[in-house]
């Protein structure tokens, strides 16, 4: 197998890889910015700069020549090369900063121009504390500065587009995100202007930068330039936590990170994902952050003669149990694709335990929304984890006219809107006894709930949601709830990025806490009611009993998933016959 | 004898005294495309780029690459894949004038050049790259082009021979940069003109991502030159190891600056002698022998200096574009730096960071010595910010920033250190 030899230590290769992401590969550090491994290398940041040198080969016979020693006679460059523009070839002999002097030296002028110009307000910046500039101006920078001249001054808070902000004086021209608008998201919205010291990325005119994935150039961005309008100068980076999560917008279920502070998800980026999103994620995946934020209820409530009153725990949960008593075998369960395989499991339980049926899940397809890339016709995270379970697509003609004639005595409603959806009036849930799980006061279907049970959002709780491609990938919580739940409160500390601290140093502000429960916490309860115990119980057990009886969730339990998320069976191998082409 | 031989005897061939030379007619009826239509019909490709190996032509663009070779350089030929030939007429090095003498007085000599080297490297169409100030030669090689078209002489079937070669005039829209090779494709392809990363070279992959030539207008000018009298004629004019006829632009404090066309390896103090001397009979204190960006040489160092690759390599300079600028015993060395530090910082594309932040940094220090403000500390950082820059670049505009900074301050430093203030100030008693 060929051999490079980096810093004296050799190292084997396949294929044709650039010397920077092999050393990035392999853990040896290389300060860069304009290098990103999804997009073109135009070499022009000049920070990756390394000695690279090859052995002599004689020319007629092509034996590699030897010195006195016996060592090979290695030819360097005559210039430093960019490593991210280099590709690694058998033999060759590469210094880094660690071993080679000269590099050493270039790196920090590079450093060094780079800082000349750039305005130093890191106090003031939202790239602070993740900026790579500022992080290998610290390891590979000068010490001071011998500019004594006045800086280029450049267009400041420039609104490029309805989420973006563009400081160009922060600049680095690095064209990564000009590079992201033609090669990736092929948009083309953006472009360099100017020449020289004075350049800087802007719009064409006329053009207003408001593509759907516009604020993965915030990402993309080495220095803070590019920043996020609803996230500029709310935080700093260090009064955060980030915890690795899904998005829930759609069936694409795209990694990310929810970074929170004082337990409100102030924004939430990408996280790297080769096989479901790569790097990327659009802009109304970003924007959901506020659904965790408002509009979330304050504790549970139950419908009495006297109108709505908020109720505890016990009273609600006990009052559900009496409902579902009353209804037995009339009462019908709408499951969730908004909800987890988990929970939807627990509502299957609960239908059994109570002898009442599974109507399906309420599909919510919004035709034309996909792009085929991030986005999806399909705004639930979760379709097909429901129907590997077994629950199908309601049929709401049947179920409407089943509700309108009074034959429902009780709804049980996981997790969504019926009323929203269209499936039942409230009107026509007059007679009906409601009990719902919801996420925000804003559910249509909270005026004719008797029982009003607040469910933890995919920020708060622990599940599996499999996305549309097959792809199971389990959440943990991001935020804390008012409750105690020792579950969560363990993951918590696990999801940790440090995993050090204690559980409690980041959500200390109680003003925030949300008073719910996940469903998976809530259901157990009702059932004990009842006089019925489900087993197991607890999101991960659940996850490992489901794994082991259920053929389309083979495999999947929650220390298989990780963070990443495994590929689950074919659909076709579990789907019934009948229901092919729903999707 | 100096390398250039009997050059008081040497006859013009790239801009002959022939008046409206530059019409059709005109060069037609001294014998111009005769030579393309007896290469079209007696050599072979290959033949063609023999000749010009043979001929021993260097670029005269200012790297002095061999014309030959390069053309050699392009791949087989394969049928579905386009090849190009462009032309570099963006001349804007300060100092560099001589391509546009060629365009206006014998652009046909061009064309020929350019129809001979598709013809050389089995290519169909060339790019004629034209910086957008040369408008006026621009509408001029516009009209002479249509004529070429009406003549038959471009385009479909020309000269009835069954080949096709098209000619495309482009306009550059003034920028420096853009007379680098890639950094030219990439403003032909409507592009940014941010200079590529070599390799891939244009021979692998230029224009559009095909393999191309880029050729400078004199050299291409001299390609019917060479296989119209031969190889051996060519070879045999100026210096052994750079020869050729060279047109050479004269500016700065002399008494009839302008282009000269004389052989290579002219001895310097002959062509100063040729421009009428210096102006007011002043002495010579530096000369910059080829385009701004060339080291410059002080008066001292140019005894027995010939104009051509090899002795100016051995006085610490290089021929660039024989752009040469005279200096006199007044001028002021750090305001002429200056100009030229804020050339190169008006000019730098911004791509890569050590010249986009380092010439402006340049021209900063320099106006401040020239200011009176500067320190003598100064100038050693601006040494520093030389070698920063020298060598860490996509295309060798950082390069060409920093060796004239470089050399003149080392060259002319008691120039520079008068005009700083002390490090040590005298103490009072």
């Amino acid at each position: 197998m060929p051999q490079v030899i980096i810093d004296g230590k050799s190292y084997e290769f396949e294929g044709r890889p650039s010397l920077l992401q092999f050393c990035l590969d392999h853990g040896i550090e290389l300060p860069h910015f304009c290098y990103h491994p999804s997009m073109s290398v135009p070499a022009n940041c000049r920070q990756c700069l390394v000695d690279i040198g090859a052995p002599v080969r004689d020319r007629q016979t092509g034996e590699i020549q030897v010195n006195e020693q016996g060592e090979p006679v290695i030819q360097y460059f005559p210039k430093l090369q960019t490593s991210c523009s280099h590709i690694v070839s058998d033999g060759q002999v590469v210094h880094t900063a660690r071993s080679s002097g000269k590099v050493k030296d270039a790196q920090r002028d590079t450093l060094e121009f780079l800082l000349i110009n750039h305005p130093l307000d890191c106090p003031i910046c939202d790239q602070a504390g993740h900026c790579p500039l500022q992080i290998q101006a610290y390891k590979y920078g000068p010490e001071g500065s011998r500019f004594e001249f006045r800086k280029v001054h450049k267009p400041k808070k420039v609104k490029l587009g309805p989420r973006v902000v563009l400081d160009a004086e922060r600049c680095i021209n690095c064209t990564r995100c000009v590079r992201f608008t033609d090669e990736i998201s092929k948009s083309g919205q953006l472009t360099i202007i100017e020449r020289g010291v004075k350049n800087y990325p802007i719009t064409p005119p006329g053009v207003s930068f408001d593509e759907p994935y516009s604020m993965n150039v915030i990402d993309l961005c080495p220095v803070g330039a590019l920043t996020s309008v609803d996230f500029r100068f709310q935080a700093r980076i260090w009064e955060m936590a980030s915890t690795p999560s899904i998005t829930t917008t759609n069936a694409k279920g795209s990694n990310c990170h929810l970074w929170v502070r004082d337990n409100l998800v102030l924004r939430i980026t990408p996280r790297a994902n080769p096989d479901v999103n790569e790097f990327w994620l659009p802009d109304e995946d970003r924007l959901a952050y506020r659904r965790f934020n408002e509009d979330r209820p304050a504790g549970p409530s139950i419908t009495a003669e006297t109108g709505a009153a908020s109720s505890s725990w016990d009273a609600s949960l006990q009052r559900a149990a009496e409902i579902l008593q009353r209804a037995g075998e009339n009462a019908v369960f709408i499951a969730s694709a908004y909800a987890t395989v988990e929970d939807n499991w627990m509502l299957m339980q609960l239908a059994d335990a109570v002898g009442g049926q599974v109507a399906g899940y309420i599909p919510h397809i919004d035709p034309g929304h996909g792009d085929g890339w991030l986005c999806t016709d399909d705004r639930t995270p979760n379709r097909q984890g429901c129907e590997r379970l077994g629950i199908y697509p309601i049929d709401g003609t049947l179920w409407r006219a089943r509700i309108e004639s009074g034959e429902v005595t009780a709804l049980y409603v996981l997790e969504d809107d019926p009323v929203a959806s269209g499936l039942c009036s409230v009107e026509s849930l007059a007679d009906t006894e409601v009990i719902l799980h919801y996420h925000h006061t804003t559910n249509q279907t909270l005026p004719a709930a008797c029982v009003a049970l607040p469910a933890a959002m995919v920020a708060e709780t622990i599940g599996t949601f499999v996305n549309e491609s097959g792809r199971a990938q389990r959440v943990i919580p991001a935020k804390a709830i008012k409750g105690t739940n020792r579950t969560l409160m363990m993951q918590m500390g696990l999801s940790r990025a440090d995993r050090h601290g204690t559980p409690f140093d980041r959500w200390h502000n109680e003003s925030h806490y949300i008073d719910c429960k996940p469903s998976w916490e809530m259901i157990p309860m009702i059932t004990r009611a009842l006089g019925t115990e489900i087993n197991p119980q607890g999101p991960r057990k659940i996850m490992q009993h489901i794994s082991e009886t259920n053929p389309a969730f083979a495999g999947a339990t929650h220390d298989a998933m990780g963070l990443t998320g495994i590929d689950l069976c074919l659909k076709e191998s579990f789907q019934p016959a009948h229901l092919e082409g729903t999707h | 004898m100096t390398k250039a031989g009997n050059w008081q005897s040497y006859e013009r061939v790239l801009l002959p005294p022939v008046e409206n030379l530059h019409h059709l007619d005109v060069y037609r009826a001294h014998g111009g495309y005769e030579t393309l239509k007896r290469v079209l019909k007696e050599l072979e490709p290959q033949e063609v780029t023999a000749q010009m190996k043979r001929s021993g032509l260097r670029g005269r663009g200012g790297a002095g690459f061999p014309t030959g070779l390069k053309w050699s350089f392009m791949p087989p030929v394969k049928p579905d894949v386009p090849r190009y030939l462009c032309c570099n007429a963006d001349e804007s090095e300060p100092g560099t004038f001589k391509d546009r003498q060629l365009m206006e007085y014998n652009p046909h000599l061009l064309f020929e050049g350019i129809l001979i080297a598709c013809y050389a490297m089995s290519l169909n169409a060339c790019y004629l790259y034209v910086r957008g100030e040369y408008a006026s030669w621009i509408t001029h090689l516009e009209e002479e082009l249509a004529k070429m078209y009406n003549a038959n002489l471009a385009g479909k079937n020309m000269l009835g021979t069954g080949h096709c070669m098209d000619i495309v005039l482009h306009k550059g829209a003034g920028a420096y940069i853009c007379g680098e090779e890639t950094s030219l494709m990439e403003s032909l392809e409507g592009k940014r003109a941010y200079p590529r990363i070599k390799p891939p070279f244009p021979a692998q992959s230029g224009i559009w991502g095909y393999p191309t030539t880029i050729n400078n207008v004199e050299t291409l000018a001299c390609a019917p030159l060479i296989l119209g009298k031969g190889a051996d004629w060519f070879a045999g004019i100026g210096a052994e190891k750079n020869p050729g006829p060279l047109l050479y632009g004269i500016s700065g404090h002399v008494n009839r600056p302008g282009v000269y066309e004389y052989p290579t390896g002219m001895l310097i103090t002959d062509l100063l002698e040729i421009a009428g001397g210096m102006r007011g009979s002043k002495k010579l204190k530096a000369l910059v022998p080829g385009g701004a960006s060339v080291p410059v040489l002080r008066a001292d160092m140019i005894e027995g200096v010939t104009m051509d690759v090899e002795s100016l390599r051995e006085a610490g300079s290089m021929l660039g574009t024989a752009g040469m600028l005279f200096l006199d015993e007044d001028t002021d060395m750090v305001a002429f730096l200056r100009r030229v530090a804020h050339f190169y910082h008006h000019e730098s594309c911004g791509q890569c960071t050590p010249c986009r932040e380092g010439t402006g940094w340049m021209e900063n220090l320099i106006t401040r010595i020239d200011d009176g403000e500067g320190n003598l500390r100064d100038l050693d950082l601006l040494l520093d910010l030389c070698d920063q820059m020298e060598g860490r670049t996509v295309c060798a505009l950082a390069d060409a920033a920093a060796w004239p900074v470089r050399n003149t301050i080392k060259r002319f430093r008691e120039d520079f250190e008068r005009r700083c203030r002390p490090a040590v100030w005298a103490v009072n008693a």
